[in-house]
């Protein structure tokens, strides 16, 4: 009994009541004693599981205990498959998991309190309750309830952090001894580490370099500019009078730039004006005319969502789908097929005769003699003929000059419009926004104010839209960049949901 | 017969074009700084003809770039800053990780760290060439100096853009080279012309702003590291253009003024210049001393090919610009404090105004309320209690307004508490038989010189309210009228196209007779073209004509509405005043 951590007392609640936290010792005396309010939570619930863990008295020794060896043993189920392996089960198994939740409190008690709460004095864990205020503060003197900002700031684990072991030894000490003599024996020989030697020459050569004043970065405010364009800047300054061979092989002449880069992908003005409607305070009819724009693309998207509604809605209760029409559905090409084999069983004799094979073409009579040189007279005839006409042709295009002239003309003017419209169909496409890549340009929404938005003066405005936004949509429309939505943020691991003490006590 | 096989995607387009991983693979460069790359140097992918030749028999969308490009891209000598820079990140963080501060320190020191000059050079070989591309780089610099101070970029960037943006505003004063201002919903536009180019730009108003989220902030805080750049190259050229110092400083009697009186309490030492230059109410330095030249005519010399008629039309355009730049000179504006301080300072000193606010509104204020010298009080509020005599008070628009009308409009319709005629764009031009409102109309007629509508709007407005009983017909006469003078001018729209108006003269019958006949002739021809067309041809005709005659039929319609609201609008009034005077 001696080697269990628990008092007297408690073992023997614990063995004949079913209260579920230890009972004060009974002195006789008529003051009732109460837990400790002092104590966290986790102290109270620590308390129940110790009476618990005694009553089931675990090592076997508690007066009631039972041989864990002849405990019914858990049948598990077959060793073929992994899960009957998982387990670890047996007699050792059972006395190594009992050793593991004693440890694992034991481990709970000393972070909670310090120590075994068995060992805790009386007075650690009650005080008196007397029933009356002012006598209980009399005899409870200098255990007073602590304020829970205290109890906060308090460290999460009574068992003290271990030792900083760097703060007594340093680290690398015998080594770093032996380099400090290593140095002494070889200076006393006039020989010097290389850091000091260097560091002499500097002293001699006259101190430390002058210390150069950092260049002014791109977006310093105080930057210095320069004319960049003149005959003489400086960045140009350095290059000038070396041969171009040189420059050329050491990399120092830039590459020029390509003409081709001098077009602008979009014939767009950099910045669009907005509608003369977008004004603070504009004319009747500019505005309408822009309501109405406004109107319009509503009216399309509208028509685009209702589509998407309309096509996702659930019809009207004569048109839902009932057990008849989804088993017929089901059978849809079985019932069909033995239907047609019924009726062509039917009246099988008539449609057979037409299918018995493809019809054989009408076979010609072969030609006479006489047929063969008729038509081949006649074929060189014709053949006669034509040839005179051409050549009839031929002798008065002479007199068709002028009409060819025209024609020709004609056809030049036919290129020539063919060519325009070309160029016009070319230009037209440069003002749309290019594909650039899975994302399609979108035209972002048109500002507009409504009627009784509008400002009765400069004071009163309240601007519309984000001009940042309107530069953002500029570039991409001039294809300078490519329309993408913003990444998506994904998290690698799931997030594990902690409570700490000192937050979740603070409820108001 | 011979030869080798032919393989597929080995020549031709598929060989022309690579994929934006190849390119970024080739460039060893992550996506960002691939990214960043292309749009410093000004490269920008393709969109090939035939993409599934591309794209070696795949459809799949993807970003093609031209190979020549990234091998132009190869020989950038920032590739390889971009790659110190990756591997200075990850020493760093090595050196943070290992609490080796001195290391920290160390590298921190040496942060490798790259320029644009080159760039800006390379991509805009003239001066000419990056003022036509000055759009983009001022409205984002005037954008990035709205931004927050907060993390969203740095505070670098928007200090720079700042500088730059105030510069920039700075010259277009001293230059006098604002042209529009168009004040929308979104934002202020505004036009200048520098150096004969046009450059348009658009900055927010203060306090409006609001981080929309799907935004790219990083693509766009990279086209500003260029632009910043290349405003900077361009501004120090302006300045030197007019002889003025850069970095500007304040001229320099005024200078002195103000350093001793105020500016401590406005600002840090460091901070107060700038902040003293973006008031915008001092003239700046220059490199010699204006001397005062008496005004030399130049010489003129006959540019080619040119009649007298055309020169004689680019001399006045020559005077009217120079009128238009001396709109506000001698006269002397106090801004009240719930205006908008910085659009109207800069705007009334572009046209030559002086401008002053309250001392407790902004640094640089040059005269009080009570000056008696003040012509005009800009103000925003319904009404102002204490009027002084011998200024007027009117409405930030009629600055606007004045400016895009190019001249002074008259003041009545824009005093304090009226309902302010509307604030037309001046980025738009009427097209021919495209509806023009009246208001334009009549600003029009006020920028001919003539002045009838305000004294007939008046005559009526009088003669309304002295008679009651006349009122209904006079309006129906005067609809009448306009309804007369609406259909003239459809007429007008219509038939413009087709015939000249004729005219007859004694004695030169022969003369008329030629024409008419010509015109007969014309339209005879042009009637038979019509038969002659193709079917194709006659089709796209059509289509055009129902385009224009639909232009017509709806600019009628406007016109129509628009009579239909004023009568609505004016019915109102009348009732109003009618059931004020019962």
């Amino acid at each position: 009994m001696a080697a269990l951590p628990f008092p007297k007392w408690r073992l023997r609640l614990s063995l004949d009541s079913d209260s579920t936290f230890p009972s004060p010792p009974q002195d006789g005396s008529r003051k009732r004693w109460r837990r400790t309010s002092g104590l966290p939570h986790s102290v109270a619930f620590l308390l129940t599981m110790a009476a618990a863990a005694a009553s089931s008295s675990f090592l076997g020794l508690g007066p009631g205990s039972r041989d864990p060896a002849t405990a019914r043993r858990r049948s598990r189920g077959p060793r073929n498959r992994k899960k009957g392996w998982k387990r670890w089960a047996g007699p050792e198994a059972r006395l190594g998991r009992e050793i593991g939740d004693f440890l694992e409190d034991v481990a709970l008690q000393q972070r909670a309190t310090g120590g075994l709460i068995a060992e805790q004095p009386d007075e650690g864990l009650f005080f008196l309750d007397t029933g009356d205020a002012e006598k209980d503060r009399r005899l409870n003197k200098g255990r007073e309830k602590p304020l829970h900002v205290d109890l906060v700031l308090q460290p999460d684990s009574k068992v003290p952090a271990p030792k900083n072991i760097l703060a007594h030894q340093v680290p690398n000490g015998r080594k770093e001894r032996r380099r400090r003599e290593f140095w002494e024996k070889k200076a006393e020989k006039g020989v010097l580490p290389r850091a000091e030697r260097r560091l002499r020459a500097r002293l001699q050569r006259g101190g430390p370099p002058p210390h150069k004043t950092p260049e002014k970065g791109r977006s310093d405010p105080e930057r210095g500019f320069y004319d960049i364009w003149a005959a003489d800047n400086p960045l140009e300054q350095a290059l000038v009078g070396q041969d171009g061979w040189f420059l050329q092989q050491t990399k120092k002449q830039r590459v020029k730039r390509p003409a081709r880069l001098g077009t602008k992908p979009s014939q767009v003005p950099a910045v669009e004006v907005i509608a003369a409607g977008g004004s603070y305070n504009p004319t009747f009819e500019d505005h309408q005319a822009l309501l109405l724009r406004a109107h319009e693309v509503e009216v399309r998207r509208k028509k685009a969502e209702d589509k998407v509604e309309r096509q996702l809605r659930i019809p009207a209760g004569t048109q839902l789908p009932t057990a008849e029409t989804v088993f017929q559905e089901q059978c849809e090409g079985l019932l069909e097929e033995s239907g047609d084999e019924g009726d062509t069983d039917g009246d099988a004799v008539a449609p057979a005769e037409p299918q018995d094979g493809p019809v054989a073409a009408p076979r010609r009579e072969k030609k006479t003699e006489q047929q063969r040189r008729r038509e081949k007279e006649a074929r060189a005839l014709a053949a006669q003929q034509r040839r005179e006409k051409a050549a009839r042709c031929r002798r008065q295009q002479l007199f068709r000059l002028r009409s060819l002239r025209q024609q020709l003309r004609r056809w030049d003017e036919e290129l020539l419009r063919r060519r325009q419209l070309r160029l016009a169909k070319r230009r037209a496409k440069d003002v749309l926004p290019r594909r650039l890549g899975p994302l399609k340009y979108e035209e972002p929404s048109l500002e507009v104010q409504l009627s009784d938005e509008l400002a009765e003066s400069l004071r009163t405005l309240k601007p519309e839209g984000s001009v940042l936004r309107d530069r953002f949509k500029s570039l991409q429309k001039r294809s300078l960049i490519e329309p993408r939505e913003r990444a998506k943020f994904k998290r690698r691991y799931r997030q594990k949901y902690v409570e700490k003490r000192a937050f979740r006590e603070v409820t108001l | 017969m011979g030869g080798l096989e032919k393989k597929k995607y080995e020549r031709g387009s598929a060989t022309n074009y690579i994929t934006r991983n190849r390119a970024r693979k080739k460039l060893q460069l992550s996506l960002p700084d691939f990214r960043r790359l292309c749009i410093l140097k000004g490269i920008y992918p393709h969109e090939p003809k035939h993409k599934k030749k591309v794209n070696k028999g795949s459809t799949a969308p993807r970003t093609f770039y031209l190979l020549k490009d990234i091998k132009f891209l190869l020989h950038e000598p920032i590739v390889n800053k971009f790659r110190e820079y990756k591997v200075f990140v990850r020493k760093l963080r090595k050196a943070y990780g290992k609490s080796e501060w001195s290391t920290v320190d160390r590298l921190k020191d040496n942060k490798p760290s790259y320029k644009l000059d080159h760039i800006v050079k390379e991509r805009y070989p003239t001066f000419v060439d990056a003022l036509r591309d000055l759009d983009d780089a001022l409205s984002m610099c005037f954008l990035f100096s709205t931004f927050p101070r907060t993390g969203k970029c740095h505070v670098q960037t928007i200090q720079l853009c700042r500088r730059l943006a105030v510069e920039f505003m700075n010259y277009v004063i001293a230059s006098r080279s604002l042209r529009k201002v168009f004040l929308s919903i979104k934002g202020i536009y505004y036009q200048a012309e520098v150096l004969g180019q046009p450059v348009t730009w658009i900055t927010p108003y203060t306090f409006a702003h609001d981080h929309p989220t799907d935004v790219d902030y990083r693509v766009m805080a990279t086209f500003t590291e260029f632009y910043t750049t290349l405003l900077g190259f361009v501004n120090f050229r302006l300045y030197q253009s007019l002889n003025l110092v850069y970095p500007p400083k304040i001229d320099g009697q005024t200078d002195t003024e103000l350093k001793p009186a105020e500016g401590t309490e406005y600002a840090m030492d460091s901070e107060s210049y700038l902040e003293k230059l973006s008031a915008l109410s001092a003239s700046l330095a220059r490199v010699l001393a204006p001397a005062h030249e008496d005004e030399v005519e130049m010489d003129e010399f006959p540019v080619e090919g040119e009649t007298a008629e055309q020169m004689d039309a680019r001399k006045q355009e020559q005077e009217a610009l120079e009128k238009h730049k001396q709109l506000f000179e001698g006269l002397r504006f106090f801004l009240n404090r719930e205006v908008p301080r910085e659009p109207l300072a800069f705007v009334i000193r572009c046209f030559g105004g002086q401008v002053s606010w309250d001392k407790s509104l902004c640094i640089g204020a040059t005269y009080d309320v009570t000056d008696p010298s003040i012509t005009h009080h800009i103000v925003d509020r319904p009404r102002v209690e204490p009027q002084v005599v011998g200024r007027y008070y009117l409405q930030p628009q009629w600055v606007f307004d004045s400016v895009n009308a190019k001249l002074c409009l008259p003041v009545a319709d824009y005093f304090p508490g009226v309902l302010l005629p509307p604030h037309l764009s001046p980025f738009v031009t009427e097209q021919e038989g495209d509806y023009v409102p009246p208001e334009k109309l009549k600003l029009l007629a006020l920028q001919r010189g003539e002045n009838p509508d305000d004294e007939s709007e008046e005559e009526d407005e009088e003669e309304e309210e002295e008679e009651d009983d006349d009122k209904e017909e006079e309006e129906d006469e005067s609809e009448k009228e306009e309804e007369m003078k609406l259909k003239k001018m459809e007429e007008q729209k219509t038939q413009s196209n087709k015939a000249l108006p004729v005219k007859v003269t004694a004695g030169k019958v022969r003369l008329e007779d030629k024409q008419r006949l010509e015109q007969e002739q014309q339209s005879e021809e042009k009637r038979l073209a019509i038969m002659m067309m193709k079917k194709r041809e006659k089709y796209l005709y059509k289509k055009i004509m129902f385009g224009k005659k639909r232009k017509v039929r709806e600019a009628n319609k406007l016109a129509a509405k628009r009579k239909a609201h004023d009568t609505a609008v004016k019915e109102e009034k009348k009732k109003s005043k009618k059931a004020r005077r019962a």
